[in-house]
């Protein structure tokens, strides 16, 4: 596999290195673990020692990867099972339950990106001792899009065709369409095995589902509900690891609760939701502790609903952004952790335009932009403009105290521009429901992940036709509606080559930062910690949690 | 009885003296609760005025200013915002929702208990059976799966706290009007062709009015103890907006570094409810008639 | 007596199915719900949301709904959580062992300590130790659990470093005294608004008793003041502590809530926040009914047991 190769699906690495051991990758050693391993570090156990207790804020409850979950059910499945292919830290693809990443040059994938056949690894056996095939990864795949499963996403593999098993070692199909981030899709899309659900009548409510079988690193150990999960090692796992005997996922409800426990070694790696941005500067000068601060693909944004009449004028868009001053509250109030940023995409991301034009907090700008608009001071204080007052109400989750605080401080300068901004939070089941989904909002404080994995797509976000409230299918809750950025979103799903793709996301993100349906505020960035002896704890922006690559974790003895 | 008056004469001296005593003590409780809350109202009611700072103000350089720092008495919060300031405008909104969720609860369980009591029977039983209902869950339950589907503002809190505490005083009151109904007066009444909503406003309420003001300052504090349960799980008044529970909210987190965001409110929250419970047992004892014949 | 049992029953079953309405009312028309959860994950969109809903029957009509999860819940089905997918029994049940003990613990020491100084409140009445209980019980019946929680936490914990801020147990360890470490800030907590209920109760029954004709009776023939107090006295007089029990036993779950949540305690009070929290109506109406279930056994059980124990008493 040569370095184009790699490229092909996703795109090119920026570190020469790693895309060197990627080579290394095709001869069908290659495993996560290594990936990242810059620096020598002490060898792994010949055999799996000792345990890790990662602390969770967030109970992890879902085990069948394919049904409806949240990011901290995706760190069990990490452990216990594998995709075809996994995404890295850098974005590149390594294999795993495939011998190869598919791609045009290999002959995985056909040049109109229609026809995929996947080779995969032999002798690979299921937790229960049962041989993996190709059988497995069509039962998946149709899971998927079973009309009867509750499938928590269809999206890509709907355009599946003709699945057929060539032999116990290889798999087709055929695409509907041309899909480039299927790639992505499937590089988070856990191999489940078939026989798990032979007789079953009801899928969702298979014994499987609490009970996992997969080919990970770890195998299902028990659960105490409210409490932990247990795993432990597999022995016949395929790639290199696991390293530990067994890996506790602890669920501790509370942050502060959380971060104590880390503090005083109850737990050994500090999970979701990490440490809080408060304690960071005692986190970093803890002893026997590593502690570092990670960024996280999450965007934070102040997001308008574009059809209410006040938004609709783009000066007081900008007027808004001018008013923010960013500095400060990623200062003060994040204690200067995350990034400020422009996009929506992740800095990280090859598809990242670096070149947008830089915020600027100032409070005459924004004044000279509404007074220049016609926004002109009532009365009672605030702007109005055709009958128009520049009153609107700002929501978000109850109880997320940062954010609360930045509501709060937003609204003071708000204030002094004549603007009213009225604070009405909700709780999360209420906010994320249909005030959300179906755009009843005015405006909101949101961080969103825009991306699957690497893949730079957002059509669901920012298509025009994926409004809900207009009877779209999507998540573009803003109502954001520009014909360019349709057109473009529509050309760049179809392009595989990544140089290609890039300018066009470029331009995407240029009109979006033009237009300001959503004020950027910063990328987020997590403070992260364990203990320094366990080795291997590597960040990757890319997944959504940080054990992705718990079998290559170890302590250094 | 004289075989065994020796004991009795001693332990009657002993009770006269205590009783006394007791009357006195509880008496002085009362006092003292009266007082605080006196001073609490007119601390929140002028205490804004006077400080320098307004409760809204926000200085980031000034956050989590220990207490006695420059003018900031209590200190200031994670946003540089005056706690003293907050603290009194936060009483006004608790002390208000505490007094107006008594007012609607007391009303709702009054008139369910007198028309239970009065009407008796089928619909009687009916209506205490949904009184039961009610009791039968923890009334935090309740409140919290109402309030975690509710916009919350200070008067849907109101409305969701009196909706979950006018039990007790409906069946306080059920009880008084049942033994009343059958009196000699209310025979009168009826035979004079009064309406039955005049009965029972106008001459079988003022004689259960005492149980019913004593059950009603007990749920003022009962109120104010709730507000704060339920805004310190994060589903109840909504900042900027502070309330003693929402001050309360944030406080953990900050524990270790800043106790006294804590510290105060809860405090604050501590006195108000005690002070209520002892004006509540004090006139618990004033009004009740059995303690002057025993 | 059976006519008297029967007609209890009946009427506690009126009453779960009023609970059951007006919980089940509350939770379904409420905006939001159970799949909001969902909305901000990466590449979810409006069309899968609908179809959940759909395969998850949540957009049948309500009275659908309600007469189908009762229908289930007549056969003994209470459903499944929508987050784990497990039968709410238990989902329920695997939360009951950490309640208990807590409550258990805390209940166990607010009786013994409440009944001890309500009775030597009451013989030693008006001293100074009964009027210093009953203000401290007033005090301890106003002051914020939660509150008291978080001082207690700050002091014992972040301050003196004597015990563990939260939690059952340490992972890993989990032997018995590791247990009783983690639970005596928790359940010395929750006992103290107990103390003071049990106290107030029992030093009123105490009272009660002590001046009826028995006591006196036997106090004239001579017997030793021990003797009449611990024969006589606090024998009768734990009689009414009985109902008081059965009353008790939906409140003590309510301070499990808010307890739990403090100390992060593994039990049916994390269970409902959390589930409230993520929209699982199947597990907070299983709570609901179970504690309402609770609330009505408890109070049974307390009429038929003083009824038993007390032959003045004739149900019928």
């Amino acid at each position: 596999m040569s370095d184009k190769e790699v490229t092909v699906f996703t795109h090119p690495t920026r570190r020469q290195a790693l895309t060197l051991m990627m080579a290394a990758g095709s001869a069908g050693l290659f495993m996560p673990n290594i990936l990242g391993k810059g620096e020598a570090q002490a060898a792994p156990p010949a055999k799996p020692t000792g345990k890790v207790i990662i602390g969770f804020s967030q109970e992890p409850t879902v085990f069948n990867p394919h049904m409806p979950h949240i990011e901290v059910d995706e760190g069990v499945s990490f452990s216990i099972f594998d995709p075809l292919f996994g995404i890295g830290p850098d974005g590149s693809f390594y294999p795993a339950l495939a011998r190869e990443v598919p791609s045009v040059e290999n002959g995985g994938i056909s040049a109109d990106g229609l026809t995929w056949k996947i080779k995969l690894r032999d002798g690979v056996k299921w937790h229960d001792g049962k041989p993996f095939t190709a059988e497995d990864v069509k039962f998946t795949l149709e899971l998927l899009v079973d009309p009867n499963f509750r499938s928590w996403r269809k999206t890509g593999h709907e355009h599946v065709r003709e699945l057929t098993v060539v032999s116990p070692t290889e798999i087709t199909w055929k695409m509907a369409v041309a899909f480039a981030p299927y790639a992505s899709i499937l590089a988070a899309t856990f191999i489940v095995p078939k026989h798990a659900f032979d007789g079953v009548a009801d899928k969702n409510t298979a014994p499987f589902n609490n009970a996992p079988i997969g080919t990970g690193a770890f195998r299902w150990g028990n659960r105490v509900a409210g409490d932990h999960i247990e795993l432990e090692a597999n022995a016949d796992y395929f790639g290199d690891g696991p390293y530990l005997e067994r890996v506790i996922y602890k669920y501790i409800p509370d942050l502060t609760v959380l971060y104590t426990q880390f503090k005083t070694g109850d737990i050994d790696v500090i999970g979701l939701q990490y440490i809080t941005p408060d304690h960071y500067d005692e986190a970093k000068s803890l002893d026997g502790k590593k502690v570092n601060v990670v960024p996280m693909a999450t965007v934070e944004s102040f997001s308008f609903n574009m059809e209410k009449p006040q938004f609709k004028d783009p000066a007081v868009r900008k007027a808004l952004y001018a008013a923010i001053d960013k500095q400060t509250i990623i200062d003060a109030l994040y204690y200067g952790l995350p990034t400020p940023t422009e996009s929506y995409m992740p800095q990280q991301s090859f598809y990242y335009n670096p070149d947008l034009p830089k915020h600027e907090y100032n409070m005459e700008t924004a004044e000279k932009l509404l007074d220049d608009a016609g926004w002109e001071l009532g009365s009672d204080g605030i702007r109005a403009k055709d009958g128009v007052k520049l009153s609107f109400t700002n929501s978000t989750t109850a109880g997320n105290h940062i954010r609360e605080q930045v509501q709060q401080y937003l609204q003071q300068s708000f204030k002094e521009l004549g603007i009213e901004m009225k604070i009405s939070n909700l709780p999360p089941a209420v906010m994320w429901g249909d005030y959300w989904m179906m755009s009843q909002f005015d405006s909101v404080v949101v961080g969103i992940n825009f991306l699957t994995g690497a893949d730079p797509d957002t059509s669901d976000y920012m298509k025009s036709t994926s409004s809900a409230a207009k009877g779209g299918a999507g998540q573009n809750t803003w109502q954001y509606a520009n014909p360019t950025v349709d057109k473009l979103l529509e050309e760049g799903g179809t392009i595989f080559v990544p140089e290609e793709r890039k300018k066009i996301y470029f331009k995407i993100q240029e009109t979006v930062r033009n237009d300001l349906p959503l004020l950027p505020l910063f990328q987020y960035a997590i403070v992260r910690g364990h203990k320094a002896g366990v080795d291997g704890v590597e960040p990757n922006i890319n997944v959504r949690i940080d054990s992705w690559n718990v079998a290559s974790w170890y302590w250094a003895s | 009885m004289s075989a065994v008056a020796s004991p009795i004469a001693v332990e009657r001296i002993h009770w006269w003296q205590s009783r006394t005593l007791r009357r006195f003590m509880r008496h002085r409780l009362a006092l003292i609760g009266l007082a605080m809350i006196v001073i609490l109202t007119f601390a929140c009611v002028c205490g804004p005025w006077l400080l320098p700072y307004d409760e809204l103000y926000i200085d980031i350089r000034a956050r989590f200013a220990s207490p006695m720092t420059g003018a900031h008495i209590f200190g200031t919060d994670p946003l540089g915002r005056d706690i003293a300031a907050r603290l009194f405008m936060a009483g006004r909104i608790s002390l208000l929702v505490g007094f107006f969720a008594m007012l609607l609860s007391t009303a709702i369980g009054t008139v369910i208990g007198i028309t239970a009591g009065y009407y008796g029977g089928r619909l009687g039983a009916a209506l205490m059976r949904f009184v039961d209902a009610f009791l039968s869950f923890p009334s935090i339950f309740l409140l919290l799966v109402l309030a975690a589907f509710i916009k919350p503002s200070p008067f849907m809190i109101t409305v969701i706290i009196a909706v979950t505490s006018w039990m007790e005083i409906a069946r306080i009151v059920e009880a008084e009007i049942r033994s009343l109904r059958e009196r000699d007066f209310v025979m009168a009444a009826r035979m004079l062709g009064l309406r039955d909503t005049k009965i029972m406003f106008r001459e079988l309420l003022p004689n259960a009015i005492g149980p019913i003001i004593v059950a009603a300052t007990l749920t003022v504090a009962r109120a104010i103890l709730l507000e704060a349960y339920v805004s310190f799980l994060g589903y109840g008044i909504q900042p900027p907006l502070p309330s003693w529970g929402n001050m309360l909210n944030g406080a953990q987190q900050y524990l270790d570094r800043a106790p006294w965001l804590a510290i105060v409110p809860g405090v604050a929250i501590t006195l108000a409810v005690t002070s209520f419970n002892f004006i509540g047992d004090g006139l618990r004892d004033a009004l009740d008639a059995r303690s002057d014949i025993d | 007596m059976f006519h008297y049992l029967l007609g209890r029953l009946w009427q506690s079953l009126v009453l779960l199915v009023i609970v059951s309405m007006i919980g089940f009312a509350v939770l379904n028309l409420a905006p939001g719900g159970p799949l909001s959860q969902y909305a901000l994950t990466p590449g979810m969109t409006q069309e899968a949301l609908n179809r959940l809903a759909e395969q998850m029957g949540l957009n049948r009509p309500l009275p659908v709904q309600y007469a189908d999860w009762l229908w289930h819940l007549v056969q003994g089905d209470w459903g499944r959580s929508y987050r784990d997918n497990q039968p709410v029994l238990d989902v329920i049940g695997r939360h009951l062992f950490a309640t208990l003990l807590l409550m258990g613990t805390s209940t166990l020491i607010s009786i013994l300590v409440g009944t001890w100084i309500g009775i030597k409140g009451a013989v030693k009445r008006y001293s100074v130790f009964d009027y210093a209980a009953t203000v401290g019980a007033m005090v301890a019946l106003s002051i914020p659990t939660f509150w008291f929680g978080l001082v207690a936490i700050y002091v014992f914990s972040l301050w003196l470093k004597w015990l563990p801020a939260g939690n059952m147990y340490t992972i890993g360890d989990g032997s018995f005294g590791d247990y009783a470490i983690h639970l005596i800030m928790p359940s010395l907590v929750l006992a103290f608004v107990n103390v003071a209920v049990w106290g107030r109760y029992m030093r009123t029954a105490t009272l009660d008793v002590i001046n009826q004709d028995f006591v006196r009776t036997a106090r004239a023939k001579g017997l030793p003041e021990r003797t009449v107090m611990m024969k006589h006295v606090v024998g009768n007089a734990l009689l009414p502590m009985i109902t008081l029990a059965g009353v008790q036993l939906p409140s003590i779950l309510g301070g499990a809530l808010v307890t739990e949540t403090v100390f992060t305690w593994p039990g049916m009070g994390r269970l409902f926040l959390d589930s409230l929290g993520y929209n699982d109506y199947p597990v907070v109406m299983g709570l609901l009914m179970f504690s309402a279930m609770l609330v009505l056994a408890g109070n049974l059980i307390a009429d038929l047991l003083v009824a038993f124990v007390d032959p003045r008493i004739r149900l019928g």
